[in-house]
């Protein structure tokens, strides 16, 4: 179905104009991007367009890419039943760039765009209820972010004398054993003069 | 099919301390045991249970309690009011948001209470110890008796720590705990 | 007449209660005993499982996904396979596949047998749940000659299964199939024409067509609402296309049509089982892909061969490193539409694995579901919306 879905993404990109950037597919998948300003309006046409008719939001989530300017990219996973298709919608935002939330189109965005906000730190603009959803009550950071670490910063323990529990910082018993393969030498993060090779595969996850 | 079969009891033994507590009944009307012994008996033997399912272990816990296993023939009855229960089986991975939840119903037990850790996650944060959001041990917020290994351990070791648990209320009860 | 201000009464029900299904915390706010609002708070069962999948190879990753949804692991490590595979541009062989739709379907069975029979616990029925896991028991037999463990297999891996079907197991399912229909009869005879289970869930959480596309459903709950969706048939995966099974579609979208779903998919599911052991005994071959850059070599060959040894350790070291890409796979797991979006940067790790659940929009509906109820029906929504806080929570 490959051909029917670049015919589809190219009829999407005239059809709102100018509100798809880039369309392309790959692994028979449909991808779009689009700014945040104009997500509510792509998703609305993709919803109701005779052709599209995505009517299921399946799901809406973050990925992050430090190296990047707009370093978020929010990406919407969408269903049509009647047409048996999918697509997915990407937006790319930074820290301070709101997105206009999703929930007046689809109902379920709530909820999904409430844990993107908690796990990422993206915000949504015009979200019925925007609040942390996954983590705890009190939870400071965004804990998908590639600069949040893995144990975090706070554990918590029950205190005897004050009789409840309390959060201090995190003391681990052995250390996260993080195994570098990728880099020629283990655990060596200097590059050599003239080594490039370990300059590319210096960039490890 | 995997079902140990009970070992044959010694009718010989059996028949001797029948005849032996008949014939102290008969003759005197009472018999002596120790205060302890007794207390003892009646706490193990119907010990009940706090369901405190938080995660797969869960599941096992209630494999534990169904036709197959059947916690119920040991007087170990599921209970799900903390008020009312004897024994808390922490079953899971605990979390930080889950913590205060966890010791509030704990403190909500009467005495004497007793705490069985079941799975690597309860009984020291298992897959999830370096992850941001797990207590490492819900021994860091509640005392614990007895820790049951296993990721999830089958319904057949949770019952080998319970039986465990009795042990160690046996060997080490008190009337005052 | 004078004005009467009412307040609403505001309670918390769960996290820990017989009823929550695991880790709920709801917050209801009720007018007498009408439900008026519910903010169902999550995140109790919250442990990180995206974030560690990012710092772990993708054959480290895949025991996470058994531990999702835990009352059918396996459906979860197909999804995660077949996002893998699609990435790395392979397929597993056709043995492999019968394997894996079997063992999907057996999963389905587990996860509908502990929900029906749970639902009926919680509206009262005490005897199905004891019936129910002795069925369950003897699946779970299957899960640990299999694959060692009862619950979390870690079986299915990207490239196939890991290992064969012991001797024996295939004429075992037919008795236990054989032993099933009459099963399911009797848990039907208990609960389809019982009066309080009808009372319980007729008319209850009444969820409409439209409704169900809107919040995002999937699975039974979408078909118990009359439309005809189901990924096994739409966007088949593996040797579903060669099944011949039916889908149950509902009429009314209430508590008890999507009940009635769940009983005839487990009749369906083992028909399929039926057709995937028959097949079995005739299809030979390998269970998981033959690349020895993705599968490693068994063990009787790595301790003879050099390059298998070789392949062995790296594999189990580093792993293997996945092109760059990014999909989105689902399943029709036995609860919805469960998803892996997958992204990957080149490198042996995942870089974004993000775990789309069947149950978290099922549950952020439940406020939709249960306006307009009493409180004694929230338990009766939230065991018929088959929420398990594993996959909702990660």
């Amino acid at each position: 179905m490959p051909e029917g879905l670049s015919e589809l993404g190219q009829y999407i990109a005239q059809a709102t104009a100018g509100a798809v950037t880039a369309h392309q597919v790959r692994l028979g998948e449909l991808m779009l991007e689009t700014p945040p300003d104009r997500v509510v309006g792509l998703l609305t046409f993709l919803r109701d367009d005779p052709k599209c008719l995505f009517k299921q939001l399946i799901d809406i989530c973050g990925v992050d890419w430090p190296e990047r300017e707009k370093r978020f990219d929010v990406v919407y996973n969408l269903l049509s039943l009647k047409n048996n298709q999918r697509i997915r919608v990407k937006v790319a935002t930074d820290e301070t760039t709101p997105v206009p939330s999703a929930a007046s189109v689809y109902s379920s965005a709530g909820w999904f765009e409430r844990e993107t906000y908690d796990l990422y730190g993206v915000w949504f603009a015009e979200h019925p209820d925007l609040r942390r959803i996954l983590t705890d009550y009190g939870f400071e950071g965004h804990p998908l972010r590639k600069d949040f670490p893995l144990t975090g910063f706070v554990e918590l323990r029950w205190d005897d004398v004050q009789k409840r529990v309390v959060y201090e910082p995190v003391k681990l018993a052995q250390e996260f054993r993080r195994f570098d393969f990728l880099s020629p030498w283990e655990g060596a993060r200097q590059v050599l003069p003239g080594d490039e090779k370990a300059q590319e595969k210096g960039k490890t996850s | 099919m995997g079902v140990i079969a009970p070992a044959k009891p010694d009718s010989a033994a059996e028949a001797a301390l029948s005849r032996a507590l008949n014939d102290e009944l008969a003759d005197k009307g009472f018999v002596v045991a120790q205060l302890d012994k007794l207390i003892t008996w009646a706490r193990t033997g119907s010990m009940w249970g706090l369901t405190f399912g938080l995660a797969c272990c869960g599941v096992e816990m209630i494999h534990c309690w169904m036709s197959r296993y059947d916690l119920d023939r040991f007087g170990f009855a599921p209970m799900p009011s903390p008020r009312s229960a004897d024994v808390m089986i922490v079953a899971g991975t605990l979390t930080n948001k889950m913590a205060p939840a966890l010791r509030k119903v704990y403190d909500q037990m009467a005495e004497p209470r007793y705490v069985i850790s079941m799975g690597s996650c309860a009984n020291g944060g298992g897959y999830y110890h370096y992850s941001y959001s797990v207590v490492r041990g819900c021994d860091r917020i509640v005392p614990v008796d007895v820790y049951v290994p296993g990721c999830p351990p089958t319904a057949e070791a949770l019952l080998y720590g319970v039986l465990q648990l009795q042990k160690k209320v046996r060997r080490t009860g008190t009337l005052v705990r | 007449m004078s004005d009467v201000e009412i307040k609403t009464l505001t309670m918390n029900f769960g996290p820990q209660h017989p009823a929550a299904h695991g880790v709920l915390r709801l917050v209801v706010e009720m007018d007498g005993e009408i439900v008026e609002r519910c903010d169902p708070h999550i995140g109790l069962l919250h442990r990180g499982t995206e974030k560690l999948i990012e710092y772990k190879s993708y054959l480290q990753a895949v025991p996470y996904f058994d531990r999702l949804d835990y009352v059918s692991p396996m459906n979860q490590e197909h999804a995660y396979a077949l996002a893998v595979e699609k990435l790395l541009g392979i397929e597993a062989p056709e043995r492999g596949q019968y394997i894996r739709v079997l063992f999907s379907e057996i999963t389905r069975i587990l996860n509908h047998l502990l929900n029906v029979t749970t639902f009926a616990m919680d509206t009262g029925a005490l005897t199905p749940p004891l019936w129910g896991f002795e069925q369950r028991e003897l699946l779970m037999e299957y899960y640990e000659q299999v694959s060692g463990s009862r619950m979390h297999a870690a079986y299915f891996r990207p490239g196939g299964v890991h290992q064969d079907l012991p001797a024996g197991m295939l004429d075992s399912m037919e008795g236990w199939i054989k032993q099933f229909y009459p099963f399911m009869k009797d848990i039907e005879h208990l609960l389809n024409e019982n009066r309080i289970f009808r009372q319980r869930t007729v008319d209850i959480g009444v969820v409409s067509a439209d409704q169900a596309l809107d919040w995002g459903f999937s699975g039974p709950l979408i078909r118990a609402s009359g439309i005809p969706w189901d990924l096994r048939k739409s966007q088949p995966y593996d040797v579903y296309e060669r099944m011949d099974f039916d889908i149950p579609v509902g009429k009314t979208g209430d508590c008890f049509a999507r009940y009635l779903v769940r009983i005839e998919e487990m009749y369906q599911s083992a028909r399929i089982m039926e057709q995937c052991v028959a097949a079995l005994r005739k299809v030979g071959g390998p269970v998981r892909v033959d690349d020895r850059k993705i599968s490693p070599p068994r063990r009787g060959e790595m301790k003879g061969s050099m390059e298998a040894l070789i392949h062995h350790f790296k594999l189990y070291t580093e792993g293997y490193k996945v092109p760059a890409g990014e999909t989105y796979t689902a399943v029709e797991a036995p609860k919805g539409e469960f998803g892996v979006y997958l992204v990957s940067d080149g490198t042996n790790k995942p870089y974004r694995c993000k775990i789309r659940a069947p149950g978290f929009p099922h549950l952020q509906a439940l406020d939709m579901m249960t306006r307009g109820h009493q409180l004694a029906d929230m338990s009766a929504n939230i065991g018929s919306l088959d929420i398990v806080f594993g996959e909702i929570d990660r």
